[in-house]
């Protein structure tokens, strides 16, 4: 226990939670609207894994990058992407952030800098690798983050970007958020490292495996990440388990996942857990944070009505952005 | 200064050719000097490692630095994907794989990131990245080291493919892909980098989607582009001595091509020849038959031919590897023949 | 105002479902996020939950396969 780790303050605290209970009520009302019948997308639910993000992306600007993967709404949405944005994209409407021709898997929104969302395992890596030599060339002190989940590390593109992100130094961090399954096969039988923050030690970077359903041991991890990225440091990779109460793909049986194991994170779910604390601490009372979940669900109603009522994109947008303007597809 | 008062008649100013490769060389100096934001990667391009495989990136990175010019590790799903990311915040990277078969090791990075990125992102965001890529037969290179791959990408919506044939638009296309606000597949043929040529006028730009008359003529119409454009142009002589009119074209680029220029050309003759050192079966060549066929139905006077290399991976030995790749003598039969 | 229960598309290569068993009878009164009907697709088995509180007018019959988007029912 380091008594020099970066510690939230009551308002950080605060905000942290917003950010997590803004993710919970928007997974929540997605399986919801899905379950329903009233939207059609493939929906990787990313419940159980609120905090990562949340406790991260508070220690980002609007000028730092952000590229994310198919199970990363909660990384969008933690970094800033605006609801209605959102929900009219994965409506598919053309109100939509993408103008509703990228869908859940490739939402995009620089103004906030989350510049890819990518639905290929470990491409978010060598991109956000890119962006991050870009602002060492630019010397703007942005730093970018690429996320991605534990099955990420076994692939190809994990190994070329942390190699070539160490050697050129690059202003990146690498947030794994492990929740112990990759697509339907567990952490176990697929992933030789006992740790994924052990493979760092490969790349000679720092690796730190951190709880990320902790918001204070989450925010600290990244926070040192990020200053080390802004400070000229290089890169680090950060590991931060956590778990998945749904399937891959909402809709999936889950039957592949051990029951014993689900059940005992269920009971632990760190947004209730970490709502229990802030008012136990004394940084907020019941009223505040009742008042400030009305709120998020009140956005949130507000969200899905704007998708619904917003038309689908017409047919020329078949062929528009395929090249810049004027250049026939 | 020169004596012009002589018996001879008054000399021309002599012209001092250059290659593709200068051609190429100069065109990535030319658009770093004027412009900042232009950058060099790839495996051993800068010159502590020799300028590149062939010498192409040879010079840039004294001159321009070791942030703006770097030597990769081997790792091209690494070098594409930080040509993209740097590309999205305002850079213009250009990327080399040093074979164009080592594509295959990228693919995921240019076909489902650099070819989507602008679409998938409504527009809010694009990829103006050059990738410079080397192949060709002629140096036993065999299987793996050869292949030209340019109809997978000109298959991929939201890529642009270009091969240049001789160093004027060499420089040109270069100075075009660069500046183009799209992904751009430069291909660079190993045997014709040392080929001479016209020098380009510098700041010269050739643009994309323009093909180009080498030769007019009435009788047949020959399409090509890369080393088979220069293979066809030897195979002129031999063409006019068998009485046939030929007009050559180079494409110059492959996707997005010249239709214009090209059903012009095939209306007024009605017999077409498209060469390419790619395997014919799937190739660009099937494309543009197609397209003429479709277009030019009642107009044709014989069925478009293909010419490329056979089904098969590019074989080692000599003999072979001559037979496998369409030459001047081929393409002059094909011509007669077509004429007749 | 009535609100249609539309069969849900759930999971990456569902096109249709099987309804196996209404939760709540015909004109028996649906409760918003109670279980209101069984879903089998090929993967999985569901209960659905009332996207609404009223009476439900069942409209499409048990042990039957529907395509994703079909109105089973309407919630008055």
């Amino acid at each position: 226990m380091m008594s020099n780790r970066p510690t939230p303050d009551a308002s950080t605290q605060i905000e942290i939670y917003r950010r997590a209970a803004l993710l919970k009520a928007n997974d929540e009302r997605s399986r919801k609207v899905i379950m329903n019948g009233r939207l059609v997308m493939p929906y990787y639910s990313y419940r159980g894994q609120e905090i990562i993000p949340s406790a991260t992306m508070v220690s980002l600007t609007d000028d730092d990058y952000l590229v994310t993967i198919y199970r990363g709404i909660h990384d969008m949405l933690a970094k800033g992407m605006p609801l209605n944005d959102l929900w009219a994209e994965v409506a598919g409407r053309v109100d939509g952030t993408c103008k509703g021709k990228g869908g859940p898997m490739h939402l995009t929104y620089p103004a906030k800098g989350i510049m890819v969302t990518t639905g290929i395992v470990g491409s978010s890596m060598p991109i956000a690798n890119g962006l991050a030599w870009g602002s060492q060339l630019s010397e703007d002190g942005r730093v970018a983050v690429a996320t991605f989940g534990d099955g990420a590390s076994n692939i190809g593109a994990f190994h070329e970007a942390l190699n070539l992100a160490a050697v050129w130094k690059l202003p990146v961090v690498f947030l794994c958020q492990n929740n112990l399954y990759g697509e339907h096969t567990t952490y176990e039988k697929a992933t030789s490292a006992l740790r994924i923050a052990d493979r760092a030690a490969a790349y000679n970077i720092p690796g730190v495996r951190v709880d990320g359903n902790d918001p204070i041991e989450m925010y600290a991890a990244a926070k040192e990440a990020i200053d080390r990225a802004r400070a000229g440091e290089g890169p680090t990779l950060l590991e931060a388990m956590t778990f998945r109460f749904h399937g891959h793909v909402f809709g999936d049986a889950d039957a592949y996942m051990d029951k014993a194991q689900k059940q005992a994170a269920v009971e632990a779910d760190p947004v209730p857990r970490f709502r229990a604390r802030l008012i136990a601490d004394g940084f907020a009372t019941e009223e505040q944070l009742a008042a400030m979940e009305a709120q998020i669900e009140a956005d949130i109603d507000a969200a899905v009505e704007f998708a619904l009522a917003s038309s689908f994109p017409e047919l020329d947008e078949l062929t528009r952005d395929v090249y810049a303007e004027g250049v026939a597809a | 200064m020169r004596d012009t008062m002589t018996s001879e008649k008054p000399a021309e100013a002599k012209v001092k050719p250059v290659t593709i490769l200068q051609g190429i060389n100069q065109a990535i100096a030319d658009a770093m000097e004027a412009d900042d934001k232009v950058l060099v990667l790839g495996e051993d391009v800068a010159d502590p490692e020799d300028g590149g495989v062939c010498g192409v990136t040879k010079g840039l990175s004294s001159r321009f630095g070791d942030k703006r010019v770097r030597s990769t590790p081997i790792a091209e799903q690494a070098i594409i994907g930080a040509a993209i990311g740097a590309s999205l915040v305002g850079y213009k990277p250009i990327a080399e794989i040093m074979l164009m078969n080592f594509t295959t090791v990228a693919m995921d990075m240019i076909v489902n990131h650099a070819a989507k990125l602008r679409f998938m992102s409504g527009g809010q965001t694009h990829v103006p990245i050059v990738i410079r890529t080397m192949t060709g037969t002629g140096f036993a290179s065999g299987g793996q080291h050869c292949d030209y791959l340019e109809a997978w990408f000109a298959h991929t919506a939201g890529m642009k493919v270009v091969a240049p044939s001789n160093p004027a638009d060499a420089y040109g296309l270069m100075r075009a892909a660069i500046d183009d606000p799209d992904p751009v597949l430069f291909i660079e043929n190993l045997p014709n980098y040392w080929l001479p040529g016209t020098p380009p006028e510098p700041g010269s730009v050739v643009p994309l989607g323009k093909a180009r008359i080498a030769k007019e003529g009435s009788d047949v119409t020959v399409l090509s582009y890369s080393r088979i454009m220069n293979e066809a142009m030897a195979a002129i002589k031999a063409i006019e001595e068998a009485g046939v009119s030929v007009e050559m074209i180079d494409l110059r680029t492959i996707s997005p091509w010249d239709k214009e220029t090209v059903l012009a050309s095939v209306r007024k003759t009605g017999r077409c020849l498209i060469a390419h050192e790619a395997v014919t079966q799937f190739g660009v060549g099937a494309e543009i038959a197609a397209t003429l066929s479709s277009e030019l139905f009642g107009q044709l006077k014989k069925p478009v031919v293909r010419m490329g290399a056979p089904y098969a991976p590019v074989p080692f030995s000599k003999p072979l590897e001559t037979a496998y790749t369409p030459d001047a003598k081929r393409i002059a039969e094909a011509v007669i023949s077509l004429a007749r | 105002m009535a609100t249609e229960v539309l069969l849900p598309k759930l999971g990456f290569s569902m096109n249709e479902g099987t309804l196996t068993e209404w939760l709540v009878p015909d004109g028996g009164q649906a409760v918003e996020g109670q279980p209101l009907y069984a879903l089998e697709s090929d993967k999985s088995t569901n209960e659905v939950e009332s996207p609404a509180t009223g009476t439900l007018k069942i409209l499409k019959e048990t042990g039957e396969t529907y395509e994703v988007g079909t109105v089973l029912a309407v919630i008055q």
